[in-house]
């Protein structure tokens, strides 16, 4: 492999009877500055081998950027080092807010707190005066719909509201990037699905610019509106979508499964060059 | 991003969000688990009656065994025997001052050993090259006797309370130490990863993370380090008398062996038996019951 190819697919735009509105603001906030920057990475763990090779990519604000990959391609680690948990081996990473919000697989909440305090940790870690703490969680949590569940423990919440506790936790950072570790792979379908309406209706709503790593082809297509695909060992971006879609698709339209057949094509491919 | 702006979005009335909103709230309903608390009164019911029960059988079966086999009366006393020796040490108030001499040594030899015990746990926990030096040593003092420390303690510090104290501190403080390490070992490295996305300084990460996340199995460190102290406590006591040390439950204990008065020392026994136990069901088993169920940690039969 020398240079990544690169092509665009675009998809036809989805007629939208139920949001154009906020759909077009979406849109506007396409053409933002840049929110991250990233320049000829590569990352090994010691004397091991490649994990991260040349990656350059430039993510605008306000974008959802789905990073798709088979297990174990580096995904993961890309996101870390983006979120500054990892150092690059060489190369440079820039987050123009400067530091990012994290969400991972695991909702890990602090299971010796509620939902509700697990959101003010947050709070009070950013800086915010602890008589503001209350009120700005029970927002935060009614974003998500589930400010009833503020005074609950983690462990009496299903897992996909656990998710949506962790993820009004990092809307608490106030941070204007998300980044989001799988974060619904370790829920039930039907839960996923809900859970990637209120992503994307949470997205439209605070413009945040969101990277979303994930190895599930129709999750990405569903979501996001750039797609990149990455290859596995070292782990590069090889190709990537663009999906000039103003509103919001269901997960069984047929858009999502055109660009997602078109997708697991490429991917297949990558993966079965590991085959030899 | 100002959140007034957020949620002045999130009221403008959408049909389409109030749709979601009703479907997560039912898939929410659905996949809850309900607490199904049991009441107080049902709980103390359940968890006093048992042992009672099993000390009534325990007692009968003693008391038909001196019946029917009649043994010697100084090699094998009867339960009656047994509490005719307590009534007596009760009526003389040399009971009474022997439970509170013991239980006030024991607290503060405790409440000591945790201000003692605490930083050295947090030191070994957090700091790589002080735990692999001091590590081994304090695995290896909490597997030694600390009653081997009796007759160093008192050469050093003669027949006084200092000697008592001491010898519960070589017992208590490496339990202690062990339970903050292995605590704090067996925190989840997700919740730290989460404390460093969110922003925490060192010192936010462990009075906010850390030391909850700890509390577990730093508690059970605790309870093992009373069972140590108290454990370390009677020992001393047995072998420590005269100076200036008080009468404690030990040397009410050693005096009934030098009066061969068995039904004293049963007696003795069963009471030191049931201060432990007393402790254990008083103070620690509703604080640790609290701490695991509200970290979701019992198992449903148990709440």
């Amino acid at each position: 492999m020398t240079s990544p190819a690169r092509t665009s697919v675009v998809t036809a735009p989805v007629q939208t009877s139920e949001t154009p509105v906020a759909g077009e603001e979406a849109a506007a906030t396409d053409s933002g500055p840049v929110a991250i920057t990233i320049d000829g990475l590569g990352k090994r763990y010691g004397t091991g081998p490649l994990v991260l090779e040349d990656i350059n990519l430039s993510i605008e604000a306000g974008q959802f950027v789905c990073l798709l990959g088979a297990s174990g391609c580096g995904k993961s680690t890309l996101l870390n080092i983006i979120a500054g948990l990892e150092k690059p081996t060489e190369g440079a990473v820039t987050v123009a807010s400067g530091k990012a919000a994290v969400m991972f697989q695991d909702a890990a909440l602090f299971p010796w707190l509620t939902a509700g305090r697990n959101v003010e940790l947050a709070l009070k870690l950013r800086g915010v005066p602890r008589k503001e703490r209350r009120r700005e969680a029970l927002e935060l949590l009614d974003l998500v719909n589930l400010a009833d569940a503020a005074e609950k423990r983690p462990h009496e919440l299903s897992g996909g509201m656990r998710q949506r506790v962790a993820l009004a936790r990092s809307l608490a950072q106030d941070r204007k990037v998300l980044l989001m570790d799988e974060p619904f792979a370790a829920l039930d379908a039907i839960t996923r699905d809900l859970l990637h309406e209120e992503l994307e209706r949470v997205w439209r709503q605070t413009g945040r610019t969101i990277v979303f790593v994930t190895h599930n082809v129709r999750e990405a297509a569903r979501l996001g509106q750039r797609i990149l695909l990455m290859s596995s060992r070292p782990g590069r971006i090889v190709n990537e979508w663009t999906i000039t879609d103003t509103g919001s698709r269901r997960i069984e339209s047929p858009e999502v499964a055109r660009l997602g057949d078109e997708i697991t094509d490429q991917l297949r491919k990558e993966i079965r060059r590991n085959a030899a | 991003m100002p959140l007034e702006s957020q949620t002045a979005t999130a009221r403008v009335h959408d049909p389409d969000h109030d749709e979601l909103r009703r479907l997560e709230a039912g898939l929410d309903s659905l996949q809850a688990v309900p607490e199904t608390a049991r009441g107080a009164f049902r709980r103390t019911v359940d968890g006093v009656l048992p042992p009672i029960l099993l000390l009534i059988a325990l007692v009968a079966a003693w008391q038909i065994y001196i019946v029917i086999a009649k043994p010697r009366p100084d090699l094998i006393p009867g339960p009656f025997d047994v509490f005719g020796a307590l009534a007596s040490a009760w009526s003389s108030e040399r009971l009474q001052l022997a439970v509170a001499t013991s239980l006030e040594r024991g607290g503060l030899g405790f409440l000591i050993a945790v201000a003692i015990g605490t930083p050295i746990g947090l030191l070994l926990a957090e700091c790589r090259p002080v735990r692999r030096a001091v590590g081994p040593l304090l695995s290896g003092l909490q597997v030694l006797p600390s009653v081997a420390w009796v007759p160093a303690a008192i050469i050093w510090f003669g027949l006084t309370d200092a000697t008592v104290y001491f010898v519960i501190l070589m017992g208590a403080v490496p339990s202690i130490a062990n339970g903050l390490v292995s605590g704090v070992d067996q925190i989840p490295p997700q919740l730290r990863r989460v404390g460093t996305v969110l922003g925490a300084s060192r010192f936010e990460m462990a009075t906010l993370v850390v030391l909850p996340a700890a509390l577990p199995g730093y508690f059970s460190g605790l309870k093992q380090g009373w069972a140590f102290a108290w454990r370390s406590l009677m020992a001393a006591e047995i072998i420590t008398t005269g100076g200036t040390i008080g009468f404690g439950l030990g040397t009410m204990l050693n005096q009934s062996r030098e009066l061969a008065d068995l039904a004293g020392v049963l007696a003795t026994i069963l009471v030191i038996l049931f201060v432990g136990i007393l402790v254990e069901l008083v103070i620690f088993a509703p604080i640790e019951r609290r701490l695991l169920r509200r970290r979701g940690l019992m198992a449903a039969g148990l709440r």
